[in-house]
């Protein structure tokens, strides 16, 4: 091998690796900044040192925080509801052929539908509180969870069912301790697929209906064109789908511990 | 009456409109404590005898008895070590050998010095907290003979447990397997490609025919137990191994010309 692709071959530091991944980021905020600054530009495109500011003072009245709250409260009410859903009855369908059959006419009919769609039903039998917003992102969460579950425990190496039933375990066991963890990466690929819809759905259905949230935020601001104030709020849900992902991808490398080896595809 | 009683054994593997008929009209039966090695073509069933007796596959004509009973699904009498491995890759190399010994419901402390021990049989104590998708092909192997030999089965069936490592390695683990079947005088069906191997371990070599598999030839193997690493220079050795080869060869170029 030649010196030059051995460098190349040579993995990147954990630091040069953080550093590649600010570079795009950091250079579409400064090229945003210089342009508000020097140039012409429409007052819905706020210099993001105003945004910076605003979503400073925000904090500090604690106004932005309370929106938040109240929006986590209905995304993570709905995720876990949702997700759990969906991963106990994906899992399930997956092993048991009936109840497979049983449920897919259904998820296939339903699935292509946006859910927010049914909010105003939903308003109307569990009144504009949160338990209708939570509803909503709870049907948004369980297909992608639900559809993953299926293949993964439908992918499951049957070997790995029969060494187990070799052994003496019984159908608890081998769910708990074979069908699970087989089934786990793909499990984990539909939890992250729902905590991004959680998000979108929990601000479409603020946006939608609501006194309170981000999503509120964002509409009221746009409304009274405070767009300093509308970056704030799109700042926040950015930050906290952010870090949401960013502790699923943690939990997954922590739970694939053996099963990630050798699976990172052509990175190597 | 013998432990396994196999008559007539039928399988066919049917999708749609294709079928394979990958055991045909196969009988076999096998005394307690013996251990009798498999040979055969590629493709000729051996694997599949050994899922249908392990509880695994169904079969489609016949009867196999176990002790005077049907086989009806799998269980810890019989120790399966599969051709692929089957390793957990979620589980380190010490929790897959002990996995067995987990359902058995033994403690912690007991499973996990049975899995140390057997792990340093095979050689691999060093890795014990590493992964399978970290070992090579042959350690993999090794892990999974372990695996099988830690839960203490009383009929191990073993699918070409040795085909993966290197040929030192392996006459190293066949010498050991030899030593451990002298001492608990399990009962033992070990599929394998290798003739020296077979006859070196076995009491009986039984000869597949070319797919659909069944029974070309028999051949006791009368060599003096306990066999020590020279008896295979020795002529009673030679002679046995030429009748193998013999009765193996036709079967071999009959299949070779179904692959065409
Ligand atoms: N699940 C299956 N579905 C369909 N056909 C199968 C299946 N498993 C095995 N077969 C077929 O049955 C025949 C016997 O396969 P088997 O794996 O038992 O062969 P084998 O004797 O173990 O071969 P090898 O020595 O290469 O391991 C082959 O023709 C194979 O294609
Ligand atoms: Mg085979």
């Amino acid at each position: 091998m030649s010196a030059a692709a051995q460098r190349r071959a040579a993995p990147l530091s954990r630091a040069r690796r953080t550093a590649l991944g600010l570079v795009l980021p950091l250079a579409a905020l400064i090229a945003w900044e210089l342009s508000a600054r020097i140039g012409e530009v429409p007052s819905y495109l706020v210099a993001p040192s105003a945004i910076f500011a605003t979503t400073w003072e925000m904090l500090a009245s604690g106004e932005l925080w309370q929106h938040t709250r109240v929006s986590l409260l209905r995304a993570l009410g709905g995720y876990a509801i949702g997700g759990a859903c969906g991963i106990a009855m994906g899992l399930l369908a997956g092993i048991a052929r009936p109840v497979e059959r049983f449920y897919d006419p259904v998820v296939s009919l339903t699935y292509p539908v946006p859910k927010i769609v049914v909010l105003p039903i939903l308003i109307a039998w569990l009144g504009a509180g949160d338990a209708s917003k939570i509803a909503v992102i709870t049907a948004a969460v369980f297909y992608p969870t639900f559809i993953n579950s299926l293949y993964g425990a439908k992918g499951v190496n049957r070997l790995y069912v029969w060494s187990a039933r070799n052994m003496g375990a019984g159908p608890l066991r081998v769910f708990a301790k074979v069908i699970l963890p087989a089934a786990l990466p793909q499990v984990l690929a539909g939890l992250r697929i729902g905590l991004a819809l959680a998000f979108i759905v929990m601000v479409a259905c603020e946006m939608q209906n609501s006194r309170s949230g981000l999503g509120h935020l964002i509409i009221t601001a746009e409304d009274s064109l405070r767009f300093d104030l509308m970056y704030a709020a799109i700042v926040a849900i950015a930050i906290i789908g952010f870090a949401g992902d960013r502790l699923l991808l943690w939990l997954r490398r922590r739970a694939l511990a053996g099963q990630a080896i050798g699976k990172e595809g052509a990175h190597g | 009456m013998a432990l396994l009683e196999v008559r007539e054994l039928d399988k066919v593997f049917r999708r749609g409109a294709r079928a394979v008929q990958a055991i045909d009209r196969f009988s076999l039966s096998v005394e307690e404590g013996e251990f009798v090695a498999i040979v055969g073509p590629s493709g000729c069933g051996k694997s599949t005898f050994l899922h249908i007796l392990g509880g695994f596959e169904p079969h489609d004509g016949g009867t196999m008895l176990l002790n005077g009973a049907p086989v009806r699904g799998p269980g810890p009498d019989r120790g399966m070590l599969f051709q692929e491995f089957a390793l957990y890759p979620w589980r380190s190399v010490i929790g897959n050998v002990a996995w067995g010994l987990e359902v058995q419901g033994k403690p912690k402390a007991e499973r996990i010095a049975a899995a140390e021990r057997y792990l340093k049989l095979v050689g691999l104590s060093a890795f014990r907290d590493a992964y399978p998708a970290e070992l090579s092909g042959g350690m993999k192997q090794r892990v999974a003979l372990a695996r099988v030999l830690a839960f203490e089965p009383r009929i191990l069936l073993m699918d070409e447990p040795f085909g993966a490592l290197d040929a030192q390695t392996r006459e190293l683990m066949q010498e050991e397997l030899n030593a451990i079947w002298q001492e608990t005088r399990n009962t033992v069906l070990f599929v394998t490609h290798d003739i020296d191997e077979a006859i070196y371990l076995a009491d009986r070599v039984v000869v597949f025919t070319a797919r659909p598999g069944r029974i070309k030839d028999e051949i006791r193997i009368g060599l003096e137990r306990p066999r020590r690493a020279d008896v295979r220079k020795s002529a009673e050795y030679m002679a046995y191994r030429n009748r193998v080869w013999d009765s193996l060869r036709a079967e071999v170029l009959k299949a070779r010309e179904e692959f065409k």
